[in-house]
């Protein structure tokens, strides 16, 4: 449904999107992902035809961005970031005036009006002027008018920015429910947001796409990394000392508070068995053993940081 | 076309529901009331025609033009609504225009409220209606020509005061001064002021004098900055 190849977006000589390259299938939902100043308003801006691309390619709904625009436009339905509205005007005649402006007769605009309100829970404010329209209000003004014409892909950039966890809730099952039928991308630069609602996740960072895949897959790319965390009363250096001579081990680092001693350990294979019968051993009382299983957060972060460390040179030359 | 019938309806009911608009009829009218008293048209024995009473027209229209489209595309690029309106299925042609169009016809509504002079004088005076018929055809022309000159102002800027400023101090210049300066020129620059002579050429129509060439003046100029406008909004994608 959407097809990106090597696009790049230069303000000035200053890449915002760098050869950034990937695809979204029909009824996927994908998060876009990346902290902010990444380049995720720029990309969704070129893929929704507001600016054009400086060199690549993308295509909507099987339409080419730059040559068939309007088609593109059609087939789209786009929730900017800043979420634009005429504040001069009321809910329903900006719903009125987008349903125009999207192709629809009278009956089909009306028969639109009534189901986005509905799915945007909007009836007690449709006939209100939107400048008087608290800020969560307003984002379900714009996320209407993007469903206003039913389109096959929905671009929506920081959908739950500024709705409160109720709505955020709300907003996350509509969209889900969506994907039955519509395609969607929507960017966030918080992880949680992502894992909840989407299929497949695409982490950008500086222009650049460094990782992307489904949640169980970026997942599984960090569990080599897991962390051990014990906690035994014993001499911090003789208990520290015997954990590393463990095959296996890695990295033992430890803390000793209240006379227990609490150990992070790395290791390549499960010692959690080998943990416990040193402690039965060597008469150590031990209160926790457990698998510290990495959060896609802790991923996130290590990946925005390991593309700084190697952009870091890069940028200077 | 439904598109721009759809922005041309919008830009309509935005300059309604402000403030601004009443200001510029109410402002225009009080201008054109004055002027009516000032030059004593209704009195007995006098000539009727408004011929007297249309003369500063243009110059009050230079500053009141600018003022009706100031905000059209200059507001939308401030609130960042440009964005939803590039993005949805309508071409910058037909934005622009749909734009342009709501200027010509609130400019258009704000003539028609002088028509009670009209009246008037029928009623008074025995006016010459082939010369007010050609002074109106006149006043059509200048406001059409100033709201494209003013809309291609507005997508200048993202600030509606510098966008008001940058459309009437040009218009001022070129369209009324050189209804002066082409007397003291000579040569390439007395042609370029005879050409843009707005005051001279509405003259000549308030005289009863219409043209060809006056008419494809205004309307050359006129497309010319619809034109420009659009190339301005396209080019600003690209930024
Ligand atoms: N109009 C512009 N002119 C110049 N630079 C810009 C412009 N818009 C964005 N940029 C730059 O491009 C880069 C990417 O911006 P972009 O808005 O795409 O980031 P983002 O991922 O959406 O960030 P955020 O999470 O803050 O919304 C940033 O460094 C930004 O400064
Ligand atoms: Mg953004």
């Amino acid at each position: 449904m959407i097809e990106v190849r090597n696009l790049s977006k230069y303000y000035g000589n200053r890449a915002a999107v760098d050869d950034i390259s990937f695809d979204v299938q029909a009824g996927e939902i994908v998060g876009f992902l990346g902290p902010n100043g990444a380049g995720k308003t720029t990309t969704l801006r070129i893929l929704t035809c507001y600016m054009p691309a400086t060199s690549g390619s993308a295509k909507v709904a099987g339409h080419d961005v730059l040559t068939e625009s309007m088609q593109v436009r059609s087939a789209v339905g786009y929730l900017p970031e800043s979420v634009p509205l005429y504040h001069e005007m009321r809910v329903r005649e900006y719903l009125r005036f987008r349903g125009k402006l999207r192709g629809l007769d009278r009956a089909a605009r009306e028969a639109a009006i009534a189901r986005v309100t509905n799915k945007c829970w909007l009836r007690d404010v449709i006939d209100r002027p939107i400048g008087q329209l608290s800020k969560g209000y307003r984002q379900r003004v714009g996320l209407a008018d993007a469903l206003l014409h039913n389109p096959k892909v929905l671009v929506l950039d920081e959908p739950t920015v500024g709705l409160d966890p109720t709505q955020i809730r709300e907003t996350r099952s509509l969209i889900r429910a969506l994907a039955a039928d519509h395609t969607v991308i929507l960017s966030s630069h918080i992880l949680p947001e992502v894992e909840a609602t989407c299929q497949r996740i695409i982490i950008i960072h500086n222009g650049k796409l460094v990782a992307q895949g489904t949640p169980e897959e970026l997942r599984e790319r960090i569990t080599g990394e897991t962390n051990l965390i014990v906690e035994v009363r014993g001499p911090q250096a003789a208990v520290a000392d015997h954990v590393r001579k463990l095959g296996g081990v890695t990295d033992v680092q430890a803390a000793t508070h209240d006379g227990w001693c609490r150990l992070t350990v790395a290791a390549r294979r499960d010692v959690r068995e080998d943990v416990f019968q040193l402690a039965v051993a060597q008469q150590w009382p031990l209160r926790e053993l457990r698998r510290e299983v990495a959060s896609l957060e802790d991923f996130f972060v290590k990946i925005v940081a390991g593309a700084r460390a190697h952009d870091g040179p890069a940028a200077r030359d | 076309m439904r598109n721009i019938q759809a922005v041309m309806q919008r830009e309509l009911l935005a300059l309604f529901c402000s403030p601004i608009g009443y200001i510029v009829i109410a402002g225009f009218l009080l201008i054109t009331g004055v002027s009516v008293w000032w030059t004593d048209t209704f009195a007995p024995g006098k000539p009727a025609t408004l011929r007297e009473v249309f003369f500063w027209t243009p110059w009050i229209l230079t500053v009141i033009v600018p003022a009706i489209s100031m905000r059209m595309l200059s507001e939308e690029y401030r609130s960042g609504t440009i964005e939803s309106l590039m993005t949805a299925p309508v071409s910058d042609f037909q934005m622009v225009l749909g734009k342009y169009l709501a200027a010509l016809v609130f400019y258009l509504i704000m003539l028609a409220t002088t028509l009670l002079y009209v009246v008037l004088m029928g009623v008074y005076g025995n006016p010459d209606w082939g010369a007010t018929a050609a002074t109106y055809l006149g006043l059509v022309l200048i406001g059409a020509l100033f709201s494209a000159f003013s809309v291609f102002a507005s997508s200048l800027t993202a600030n509606q005061v510098v966008a008001w400023i940058l459309g009437w101090v040009p218009l001022l210049l070129f369209a009324c001064l050189a209804f002066f300066v082409v007397r003291q020129v000579e040569g390439v620059w007395r042609q370029v002021f005879q050409q843009v002579n707005v005051i001279g050429r509405f003259d000549d129509f308030s005289k009863g004098l219409i043209t060809t060439d006056g008419i494809t003046f205004f309307v050359a100029a006129t497309a010319l900055f619809v034109f420009l406008t659009v190339k301005v909004v396209e080019s600003r994608r690209w930024r």
